[in-house]
């Protein structure tokens, strides 16, 4: 069994040999060889390949110069695995006359030295008899009654085909690299320059020079779609820049997800289309009337986030009955029962005159009395709006992520961009560095206020900057001008986040950095307009979530 | 305040709050730059340094300066080429560096990131591209670019073009070295002749690439002497200059200007003392801007950088007769083509040439073609008994640069080779 990759390998001449082949699509954990072997900052999909070449059972791989990455695989992997056919096959950029004539010439050089390797012969006729089965693969479907996504970027996984299917979505084209069917028109004469051709004729990738065609046939399927899921790698940038120009001309919805390969990325990657979705359902009425007994009705919305977990009885007139705040233990579930009995005592109700539980927030799945969960992306969407309904931009800073939220006049989320799986920007940060500065979380806020000097803190990674808090101290900075350095590096950071958003006014800050002042007047600051925040701002996750369960029963 | 920061801070706001008024200020201060160089050069640096400072400053003040008398290109683009048609060849990566001049490239790098391009790109393609997004550039008539050496190349021309509108050739450089490569790339260059003919209404004249050729051949010896004899007087230069000397190699090859400044350091270099500290083997690129890095290569009669990949990228004698292929086999036997134990051979033949005390590697954020092979380079290096450190960090963008990691790195290296003399 060989390995491949790229869609310009020419996988049906292996297969015309009898060899089967097999598209690498890594599932690691992590990436201790990559690490060791090449660098952190290489490209995690091809990270994975080469944790999964080297643990798999692979008889060699055939790769292709698609990309600086995958050059630097080959290195790796010819030098790690010399009995193995570790094979680069130069392939062109340019697809005319020239470049399909060289990349000919580069694919029998591959035969032979493949024939050499593995005493296998190659036929033409045989290749033939392989493309001749080969069915043609429809390029777009649709499905009624539900929504339409196409996928366009860097290479889609199943995994994400996966999440949409089992979320009532209908993919309807995939036009990455994993999706695409190959046509070929052979002559006998000349069967592997038809092949050739064929094969560089494909919709262009990013590193072809023709890929200057992709926006027309982009923006063609597009229209017949009802979203578009962007897709692409971390440590790629070659579709960034697509994303960059597209996002302007596309009118539908679009979602840019970035994935790096691993695992442990699937929860939050799960958030992001889940909230994709319900922004593209937004609008549609639902009425289930089940008031109680006394014509009361109460609903609960619990946020279960990565520091606190927040729960709003609201009542059938929206009116907030209860709501309670409690730290969030190692196990979110055990937090949830907590909070459960808070809230009820608080409300003077029991857990049989709530209608109907919604959930939100990281840990929502694993609330067990919910009846059903909502991604904090819809639900603060929902929140902010009831607070103040002016809002159309929402800046979240929680515990371990941040997100910029737009939405339009009817509350509904418009766009969203939320923060890496990195901590730089998150309430983590700043309890990493009230740590360093011996303060308490709480008093951050208030000492930064009394800032009389700027200091910039340049490093954007939050493990850099509190080191370089850690030499500011040395220099005998002041605690308050330390302070709010570090408050100003988050407003950047937020900065950023909410114009990618898409920055309109008014705007609301929400999640329990809100509470921190020297970061609301550096967020003002830098936006140039005052952010609306609410008596508690950290319950708007769970006031959206209320309201969800609320709407699902009038 | 100095005159110079005052100026320095006026454009920087102008570009930020009226960027289209700013160009024209931006360049007026390159003009400014230019002259203060040639009358008050830095007094430490050795005199050869002092006039490549001041020659690149007057190539991109007087390029920009004058409309329609260049091309962006990238750092590979063939510039000999653009010569012959009386353009120079400013590349993007350089302007980049150009832009911090203004302390820009954090403006410039968040605009890029916030209309979308990956945050993991490399941060010269990003501060340029932002410096389009933010309108303060003005619009060249051509550009011309290479696959060589990364991935980043054609995307950012495409999108440069897509966006304000500038026509471009791109040059596919093939992986494989061998004679199809080479025809393929030689018959793009004729290509790109005729095109440029049309779009500059000029013939082109081939003896006109043939001389290029022949200056180019004659200052690839000289510098080949230059640096041997780098190896052995301290001749005091900056982090700077190295990315100075690589814009020389690239966009001024094949100009009398620059053969002739090669001969004056050839010259220059034997008045100076001789070197006895360690002589340091650089590896791509360098953060001119760093703190602990500037305070250990910037004049320093201790530690001299001898010579750097990023200047000796190529070092074959090249066929003038047949300047297309030549040019062709130019940028495919490039140290940056092909796979990573082509650069560790040649790299290797470097060190075996200069015999450096040590190499550095810096992996500049974003470049995955050159970070994804370090371990492989060091793994050479050591095979040939050289200690080899890799640095991680930003060329230019500050924020990606962790001065006390760095300072704690090479400290200890410097250190790990000062106690290998002493056992030896």
């Amino acid at each position: 069994m060989l390995g491949y990759i790229c869609k310009y390998a020419p996988i049906e001449i292996f297969e015309s040999m009898g060899v089967t082949m097999k598209r690498i699509e890594p599932d690691v954990t992590n990436f201790n060889q990559a690490d060791m072997r090449m660098h952190p900052n290489i490209c995690s999909f091809v990270k994975g390949v080469l944790e999964e070449v080297m643990a798999g059972e692979y008889e060699g791989v055939i790769l292709t110069t698609c990309c600086d990455s995958v050059r630097r695989l080959y290195d790796v992997l010819k030098m790690e695995m010399p009995d193995k056919f570790i094979y680069i096959l130069d392939t062109p950029r340019i697809t005319k006359e020239a470049g399909t004539s060289l990349y000919e010439t580069r694919i029998r050089k591959m035969i032979q030295k493949y024939e050499a390797f593995s005493g296998k012969k190659f036929d033409e006729q045989q290749l033939k008899d392989v493309l001749d089965k080969q069915q043609k693969a429809e390029s777009i479907s649709h499905k009624k009654n539900c929504k339409n996504i196409g996928i366009a970027g860097a290479r889609a996984t199943d995994q994400l085909k996966q999440i949409l299917e089992s979320r009532g979505a209908h993919v309807a084209f995939d036009l990455t690299c994993t999706g695409l069917g190959r046509k070929f028109v052979l002559e006998d004469e000349e069967i592997l320059t038809g092949y050739t051709k064929g094969l560089l004729s494909q919709f262009p990738c990013m590193r072809m020079e023709s890929a200057s065609n992709r926006d027309e046939l982009l923006l063609r399927y597009v229209d017949s779609v009802d979203g578009i899921l962007y897709h692409t790698v971390q440590f790629c940038d070659n579709y960034a820049y697509e994303y960059a120009w597209l996002k302007n001309l596309i009118k539908k919805p679009i979602l840019l997800l970035e994935t790096d390969y691993t695992r442990q990325s699937y929860g939050q990657v799960l958030t992001r289309i889940e909230a994709f979705l319900e922004s593209l359902a937004a609008g549609k009425k639902q009425s289930i009337n089940k008031k109680g007994e006394n014509g009361k009705m109460y609903v609960m919305g619990i946020d279960s986030g990565s520091t606190s977990t927040n729960a709003v009885i609201m009542n059938q007139d929206r009116k907030i009955v209860a709501y309670s705040v409690v730290r969030t233990g190692a196990k979110s579930g055990e937090s949830a029962d907590k909070i459960l009995k808070e809230i009820l005592k608080k409300a003077d109700l029991t857990r049989e005159d709530i209608t109907k539980i919604v959930s939100t927030g990281y840990g929502r799945v694993s609330i067990p009395f919910a009846d059903e969960n909502v991604t904090e992306i819809s639900c603060h969407g929902k929140g902010a709006h009831y607070f103040n309904p002016k809002i159309r931009t929402i800046l979240d800073i929680g515990g371990q992520d941040s997100k910029g939220i737009r939405l339009n006049e009817s509350g509904e989320v418009v766009d969203f961009v939320m923060n890496d799986k990195c901590a730089a920007g998150t309430g983590r940060f700043l309890e990493m560095i009230a740590r360093s500065l011996e303060i308490s979380i709480d008093e951050l806020g208030p000492i930064a206020m009394e800032s009389t000097e700027d200091i910039e803190i340049t490093s954007m990674c939050s493990v850099f900057a509190e080191s370089e808090v850690i030499s500011l101290i040395a220099n005998n900075k002041e605690k308050a001008d330390i302070a709010n350095g570090i408050c100003r590096s988050i407003a950047n950071k937020s900065y950023s986040l909410i114009k990618r958003a898409g920055m309109e006014p008014d705007f609301m800050m929400t999640g329990g950095v809100a509470k921190n002042p020297g970061v609301v007047r550096a967020v003002e600051e830098k936006i140039g307009a005052p952010l609306y925040i609410c008596p508690e701002p950290e319950i708007v996750g769970a006031a959206g979530a209320a309201l969800y369960a609320l709407e699902s029963c009038l | 305040m100095s005159v110079v920061d005052k100026y320095i801070n006026y454009v920087k706001e102008e570009a930020i709050h009226q960027p289209e008024k700013s160009w024209d200020k931006m360049v007026l201060g390159f003009k400014a730059n230019k002259l203060k160089m040639k009358l008050l050069p830095k007094k430490g640096m050795a005199k050869g340094y002092q006039k490549l400072e001041s020659l690149m400053m007057s190539f991109v003040a007087d390029s920009l300066g004058k409309r329609g008398s260049y091309v962006w290109g990238n750092i590979f683009a063939p510039c000999e080429i653009l010569q012959c048609f009386g353009l120079n060849t400013l590349s993007i990566e350089c302007l980049a560096c150009y832009f911090t001049g203004y302390h820009l490239e954090d403006y410039f790098i968040d605009c890029a990131q916030n209309s979308g391009i990956a945050t993991t790109l490399c941060s010269y393609h990003k501060t340029f591209v932002g410096a389009v997004e933010s309108k303060v550039v003005e619009r060249p008539e051509y550009a011309v670019t290479t696959s060589l050496s990364c991935d980043g190349n054609l995307n950012t021309f495409r999108y440069l073009d897509k966006k304000m509108g500038v026509p471009y050739t791109f040059l596919d450089v093939p992986y494989s070295d061998d004679e199809e490569s080479i025809q393929y790339l030689a018959d793009q260059l004729r290509q790109l002749v005729t095109d440029l003919e049309d779009r500059f209404g000029q013939k082109f004249d081939e003896e006109k690439l043939r001389k290029t050729i022949r200056i180019e051949n004659e200052t690839r010896r000289d510098l080949k002497e230059f640096f041997e004899l780098q190896t052995k007087h301290y001749y005091p230069g900056e982090l700077i200059s190295q990315l100075y000397m690589m814009m020389g190699t690239h966009l001024l090859i094949g100009t009398e200007e620059f053969r002739d400044l090669i001969k004056f350091m050839i010259e220059d270099i034997k008045t100076y003392p001789e070197f006895t500290g360690k002589k340091i083997l650089w590896i791509h690129l360098l953060p001119f801007y760093q703190e602990s890095l500037s305070k250990y290569f910037n004049e320093n009669p201790d530690y001299q950088i001898i010579a750097s990949d990023i200047i000796i990228d190529y070092m074959e004698e090249m066929d003038e007769k047949d300047p297309f292929t030549a040019l062709a086999k130019k940028v495919i036997h490039n140290l940056y083509n092909g796979s990573y134990s082509h650069k560790a051979k040649m790299v290797g033949t470097l060190a075996k040439d200069l015999e450096p005390d040590a190499v550095i590697h810096f992996c500049h954020w974003g470049c995955k073609q050159a970070s994804g092979g370090s371990i492989l380079l060091k793994e050479k290096m050591q095979q040939m008994g050289i200690p080899m450190l890799i640095l991680d960090g930003d060329g230019i963008d500050k924020r990606n640069s962790h001065d006390g990691q760095i300072k704690t790195r090479l400290e200890a290296f410097l250190e790990l080779i000062e106690a290998e003399e002493k056992v030896c």
